[in-house]
């Protein structure tokens, strides 16, 4: 097998898109071309082992395509968290939020709502993670295989936490047909449909840089690596569990309190944040790396 | 030199390279092999994925051309390419200076 044949198959093998490869299969033989003859033997010495060219390659781009994901989904959740707020705050101000129960079918405004409750919440955790991580990391050349997974995993929640939260927006637009005003009932099923295109842009860019093989070794990081101050509690995930629960269970109890002026309606609102936010670190903190 | 003392100035060199002019993979290995009197010893198809990464950070562009009847891609410093190599320079001279001081 010729230099370029190893080389080209294992750019294959490590995932990396026709086009580049094409390139740099080109150039190097260019390269090689350039020194015809007996001086072809010391050009193919001089350029290395093809194995590991292509492997560097690959770390490389697989780092960048990690990145640049992380930031496409960043930038499409927070395209989508301005339709949300645009949507609700219009709803408030302008006509009022109707009862769950008089729309079309509560069976259609419950998850709804859930959906745009829950859903912005690990959105943003997720979304904000990959990106935080990509940012504070976009100087290395390569990265881990195992970092570049774990930025890939926050991104790829965030990006279905967005996904999930239009959707519920498209279900509460459709749940009130008929009793909201046309005009909201547009604007907000625009700004859905908006925000879902993004959000499908993004999760393109993410899946098309998946597609790269990295094979760095080293370790993932986690959590405690990009919130520093939250350094002590390694180790201890239940403490850090209890302790964003009950931090997130006040301040949703003290704000709702103060919006809804009645206690007991923000302690039961604050109670259900504490409740969701200690199932959602149960069932997504593996995967976001606040947890062994 | 060892080629791991190289790879954290790579970039640098490359873009250093490019300055002078517009130049092809097998002419920046040619000239970084010249200008060092040999003294950089890289396995030579390293360059290309620097050269890529460079370009993906916007440091560098690249087209194909024909020359003496064959492709190949002819690499040029961008204009954020030049602002980081004006950088990468001023780094480097406080960093020898600093060496040199401690190992005079």
């Amino acid at each position: 097998m010729s230099w370029l044949s190893e080389f080209e198959a294992e750019l294959t093998v490590r995932g990396i898109p026709l086009a580049p490869r094409e390139r740099l299969v080109a150039e190097l033989a260019d390269h090689i071309a350039c020194e015809p003859g007996a001086s072809t033997a010391i050009a193919l010495a001089r350029l290395g082992v093809a194995r590991e060219i292509a492997g560097q390659y690959a770390d490389e781009l697989a780092a960048d395509d990690a990145r640049r994901g992380a930031f496409a989904v960043f930038a499409a959740l927070a395209a989508a968290a301005v339709a949300l707020v645009v949507s609700q705050v219009t709803l408030g101000q302008r006509v009022g939020y109707p009862g769950f129960d008089h729309g079309f079918s509560a069976a259609l405004a419950l998850p709804a709502i859930l959906m745009i409750l829950i859903g912005p919440q690990v959105a943003l955790v997720g979304g904000t993670l990959a990106a935080w991580r990509a940012l504070r990391r976009r100087r290395e050349a390569v990265l881990p295989a195992a970092e570049i997974a774990l930025v890939r995993r926050r991104a790829r929640i965030g990006l279905a936490a967005g996904i999930v939260t239009s959707i519920g927006l498209v279900l509460y637009t459709v749940d009130f047909i008929g009793v909201l005003p046309a005009w909201w009932l547009a604007l907000s099923g625009t700004l859905a449909f908006a925000a879902l295109v993004a959000l499908a842009a993004a999760r393109r860019t993410l899946a098309r840089g998946a597609l790269t093989v990295a094979l760095a070794g080293g370790p993932p990081g986690d959590l405690f690596d990009d919130l520093t101050p939250l350094r002590r509690l390694r180790g201890h995930p239940l403490a850090l569990c209890i302790g964003g629960a009950l931090a997130s269970g006040v301040v949703v109890t003290v704000g709702e309190w103060h919006a809804e002026h009645s206690f007991a309606e923000g302690l039961q609102r604050g109670a259900f944040e504490a409740l969701a936010l200690s199932i959602g670190f149960a069932a997504l903190g593996r995967a976001i790396g606040a947890r062994r | 030199m060892r080629s791991e003392a190289l790879k954290g100035h790579l970039d640098g060199l490359i873009l250093a390279t490019l300055a002078d002019g517009p130049a092809h993979g097998y002419a920046i290995a040619q000239t970084l092999r010249e200008r060092s009197d040999g003294a950089f010893d890289l396995p030579e198809g390293t360059l290309y994925p620097a050269l890529h990464r460079l370009e993906r950070a916007g440091l560098i562009s690249s087209d194909w051309s024909v020359q003496a009847g064959r492709r190949r891609r002819t690499y040029q410093l961008t204009r954020a390419g030049g602002s980081s190599l004006r950088e990468r320079r001023r780094e480097w001279q406080l960093f020898a200076t600093a060496v040199e001081a401690v190992l005079a």
